[in-house]
């Protein structure tokens, strides 16, 4: 009986384990940042002018918190943001594997969320990686809202 | 005993008192209303729904999306709701929601209205 009850405990650990396994690959392709941010080729403006237009919240609730940010901060967001989207997606998903890691730079210390917009849903990353291609790819308007 | 006298005359007192503070919040009430009830009551109205936040925020962006140029007609704006409002919404929905925006957080876009009224 107790050999029974131990093989039973065996096997639901290895379910457990192969389970967990199998949430962790699938995280490293998506998590933190969504799959189709790594595999866009839309600039960050064509990602927020679609964001304006197909998460309208989203967006508007990000760039209130944008400007209520110092300058400092904005720029440093707008240059980190540019220099994530200039990456392939190797370069990317390095990135996403250091944010992964806890990696902390000085402006996400002073502003947690500086990468919301673009990072933290998969259902937005979806909807505004749809239709950014039909947007302008300079268009330095969609900071100023 | 002239105390006990005081009394009815104390109490009608409080009580005229009590009524003035009663009748100033009554008319002092609609003045203070929330701008985004008075919104979702409207919408209600016209046979809309949906959450009354997620409303209230897309109601101020279409007004935003209009001073800012973005929306440059009422009809950009009506193509902006049909696609943000809670799906099943009809064309006729989407401007009686304009409207409705337009009314409760930019009366100064008014014209943008009128104008596309004029080209029907």
């Amino acid at each position: 009986m107790n050999l029974r009850i131990g093989l039973v405990g065996l096997v639901m650990w290895g379910t457990v384990n192969a389970t967990a396994g199998i949430a962790n690959a699938d995280a490293s392709e998506d998590y933190p940042i969504p799959n189709r941010i790594l595999k866009t080729t839309c600039t960050a403006e064509q990602i927020m002018a679609a964001a304006r237009d197909v998460e309208p919240v989203y967006y508007e609730r990000y760039m209130i918190d944008y400007d209520n940010h110092s300058q400092q901060i904005q720029q440093a967001t707008q240059d980190q943001i540019h220099w994530f989207f200039s990456m392939d997606y190797a370069g990317r998903r390095a990135y996403s594997e250091e944010l992964a890691a806890n990696f902390a730079d000085p402006l996400t210390v002073a502003w947690p969320n500086h990468q919301k917009l673009f990072f933290n849903s998969k259902g937005v990353a979806a909807h505004t990686t749809d239709t950014c291609a039909k947007y302008p790819p300079d268009d330095q308007s969609v900071w100023n809202w | 005993m002239r105390s006990a006298k005081n009394i009815p005359v104390v109490l009608a007192g409080l009580v005229l008192g009590i009524m003035v503070v009663v009748a100033g919040l009554a008319v002092a009430w609609p003045a203070r209303a929330d701008p985004d009830t008075d919104f979702a009551n409207q919408l209600h109205g016209d046979g809309i729904y949906g959450q009354k936040d997620y409303n209230a925020w897309i109601g101020k962006i279409t007004c935003k999306r209009l001073f800012s140029g973005v929306d440059t007609d009422a009809y950009k704006s009506a193509a902006f709701l049909t696609a943000n409002l809670q799906r099943g919404t009809t064309t006729e929905q989407a401007w009686r929601f304009l409207d409705a925006a337009i009314n409760t957080y930019c009366p100064e876009q008014t014209p943008v209205l009128q104008l596309a009224a004029e080209q029907r």
